[in-house]
């Protein structure tokens, strides 16, 4: 591997790399275990990269994206010279930096002054450097007050904020980053990112890998999408991310489904059981609640251990649920402002008076982002009789990137609950916008 | 070579790196303990003070001012033994950083043996105490050469710790064995005694140990108040240089598996 100062347009040179780990099935690194046991010093050969091959432009951004195990972050680590290829070669173009370890060799007892040279130091710069970076790191990590306490008694934001600062600060030609932009509140993060636009903008070239498809399409000029240790694809973000979204969507469907077929057939109930749900909907058969909701549940009933996720009368009950994008393909992953239809397919025992149909979309943290029935909607009470299949079309979803948890009700009469399933499924929101918080409120500036 | 040369340009790029490493090392290293950096002086004191009445009361060696002849080849062995058995662990120690990071691998042992060399200098404060205490006359020129047998013995110490370094990641053995081998070398190197008193049929053995010249030089400067035999003072340089060629290429070698062992 080289090093070179050039004039050439390229930054980064990647040819032909492959790499192997050995996993070893019975470790003995003890001399005791050497001898003993030489035979059983086997190992099998894992190959994580498997030929690849990709070169990047000066001042060029570039995404790498796959699931996980599919060998990025391994390119990142060949790429910064912690690990070397098996095979082929790579040559980096100028001074490289990396934002994957923050704070390496932080001694909590020294000072934030004094970690800055510490750390600043394991980047490659020397005294000189450090002194003239000093200020502007101290000003960025916002922690002028407490530069000088030692760094045991920051708080953990404190601490990644003044290591992002370090790292950030460099100045290298090249800057690599793994999954870093989940530093630090959310000012912090929307600081440290103008901090990458500003770098970006002065010509830095920049490789990162991040699950935040978003990121990635907000600062990269293009994705690599490596799939078991090879290029799949390679092109704008925009494009590429779809591809993969979809391609991953399609995969978890697979899984899901493969995961039904192997699942045990639940056991024998009076009721009969709800057939095990499809796709989305996760295959826990959480039974129905065979007690009818007016009456309290009996004493000796036994207390389940988790928080309950699924409760009714059970004389309806989903029996799948998936999420669609205007092309129906089921997915689980949607754009800021895409529309998105839910199929409910139920299964009715018996009839429901004055049926009503619920949901509610909850953030991880559980704040309710929004919730609604055809009660309230104002559409008539039905009699539900026959097994069948309910779609609710959510226009323009203006929630803002992360993860959500739908719940979804059957219910009868006064709010007596047929089939309440709590976080029956998930749903991925991405956008590549930058804006931050729950929803996007529509808006336009006069200036 | 070229490769050697661009590896040397960037570890002086990454010359801050090792000052850091130093200076946290010889901070951390009697942090939380009463008397603190004083165990500095005071652990070769003792052993001084124990080798002393061992083999000026009990052994009866004939040799004057016994605890000076001792004490100015103690001190550079004990650094040079801390080089090798605490250098071995060096890199195991800051596998965090190892493999989490880039930077060259080298950084690690170098900072582990300086920051012993800077420990055997501030002893040699205490030395230089002793030897003006025992009335010897410094040659001028003679002193001109220490700094030449210090470096000398720099020099085979980080050859040394390269190469254990870079074994006992793969190794983890080694650190336990070299405890043994350093204590084996020391006798076999004339610390505790002369080197006249050694058996013909073993002195080859005794040549080809680069220490043996290495005490000898300290001795004749600091013991003796005389310029060290060029012999010497060759010999241990070419046998240093070695040392630390073979150590720094083993090294190279090895340490592009680091972050996948550790």
């Amino acid at each position: 591997m080289e090093r070179k100062q050039n004039d050439s347009a390229l930054a980064i040179e990647v040819k032909g790399i492959t790499k192997r780990f050995r996993v070893y099935h019975d470790k003995g690194s003890q001399l005791k275990e050497r001898i003993l046991f030489r035979k059983r010093s086997r190992f099998e050969e894992r190959e994580v990269l498997r030929g690849i091959s990709f070169t990047v432009r000066r001042g060029e951004a570039i995404g790498l994206i796959g699931h996980n195990g599919c060998g990025k972050s391994t390119t990142l680590k060949l790429l910064t010279r912690i690990m070397y290829p098996d095979e082929g070669q790579i040559t980096m173009h100028g001074r490289v930096s990396s934002l994957i370890e923050l704070g390496a060799g932080f001694h909590p007892d020294m000072s934030g002054r004094e970690n800055i040279y510490t750390n600043a130091s394991i980047f490659g710069l020397t005294k000189k450097e450090i002194d003239a970076r000093l200020d502007d790191i101290i000003r960025f990590s916002e922690l002028e007050g407490f530069i000088d306490d030692p760094v045991r008694t920051y708080s953990s934001g404190m601490y990644m904020r003044l290591a992002f600062s370090v790292a950030i600060n460099v100045d290298a030609d090249i800057l690599l980053i793994d999954e870093i932009l989940a530093v630090g509140d959310a000012n912090f993060q929307a600081k440290c990112f103008n901090k990458l636009r500003e770098i970006k903008a002065r010509g830095t070239t920049i490789v990162i890998v991040s699950h935040s498809l978003g990121q990635i399409e907000q600062i990269c000029d293009r994705s690599i999408w490596i799939h078991d240790g090879l290029i799949r694809a390679e092109g704008p973000p925009k494009q590429i991310d779809l591809e993969y979204l979809d391609f991953m969507g399609r995969q978890m469907q697979e899984n899901a489904a493969r995961q039904l077929a192997e699942a045990p057939p639940p056991p024998p109930r009076e009721e009969p059981p709800a057939e095990a749900a499809p796709a989305e909907a996760p295959a826990e058969d959480a039974p129905a609640e065979d007690t009818p909701a007016e009456a309290p549940a009996p004493e000796s009933a036994p207390v389940p251990e988790a928080p309950k996720k699924r409760w009714g009368s059970g004389k309806a009950r989903f029996t799948s649920i998936t999420l669609h994008a205007e092309d129906g393909r089921a997915q689980r992953v949607f754009r800021t402002g895409e529309r998105i239809t839910v199929r409910l397919a139920y299964k009715v025992t018996a009839p429901v008076e004055d049926a009503v149909f619920g949901i509610g979309i909850f953030t991880r943290d559980g704040v309710q982002c929004y919730g609604t029935n055809t009660r309230i909607d104002k559409l008539p009470e039905f009699r539900l009789t026959e097994s069948g299949v309910t779609e609710l079309t959510l226009e323009d979803v203006p929630l803002l990137p992360g993860e959500y948890l739908l719940d979804f009700a059957i219910e009868s009469g006064e709010g007596l609950p047929v089939d309440y399933f709590r976080e029956a499924c998930t749903m991925e929101m991405i956008s590549s916008t930058g804006d931050v918080g729950i929803a996007r409120i529509g808006h336009s500036w006069t200036l | 070579m070229p490769h050697m040369i661009a590896q040397i340009k960037e570890l002086y790029a990454y010359r801050q790196m090792i000052v850091s490493l130093v200076r946290k090392d010889l901070r951390g290293r009697y942090k939380g303990s009463v008397l603190g950096f004083l165990w500095t002086f005071i652990n070769p004191l003792f052993q001084l003070v124990v080798y002393t009445i061992v083999f000026s009361y009990i052994l009866k060696s004939s040799i004057d001012k016994y605890y000076l002849y001792l004490f100015v080849a103690l001190i550079p062995w004990i650094f040079f033994s801390a080089s090798i058995t605490g250098g071995s662990a060096s890199i195991v120690a800051q596998k965090d950083l190892v493999k989490k990071i880039y930077f060259p691998r080298q950084v690690i042992p170098i900072s582990y043996v300086t920051s012993c060399f800077v420990n055997m200098l501030l002893c040699f404060i205490v030395i230089f105490a002793v030897v003006l205490v025992a009335g010897v006359r410094l040659d001028p020129l003679a002193l001109l050469c220490l700094p030449i047998v210090m470096v000398v013995e720099y020099l085979l110490a980080l050859g040394m710790a390269l190469l254990s370094s870079a074994v006992t990641v793969y190794f983890k053995d080694l650190e336990h064995i070299l405890g043994i081998v350093s204590m084996a070398w020391m006798y076999l190197t004339p610390i505790m005694y002369d080197k006249s008193i050694v058996p013909e049929r073993f002195l080859p053995l005794f040549n080809i140990n680069p220490m043996t010249h290495i005490i000898e030089c300290y001795r004749a400067v600091l013991y003796y108040g005389q310029v060290p035999q060029l012999s010497s003072l060759l010999s241990s340089f070419v046998l240093g240089v070695l040392f630390l060629l073979v150590g720094w290429i083993v090294f190279d070698r090895l340490q592009k598996h680091f972050a996948e062992e550790l």
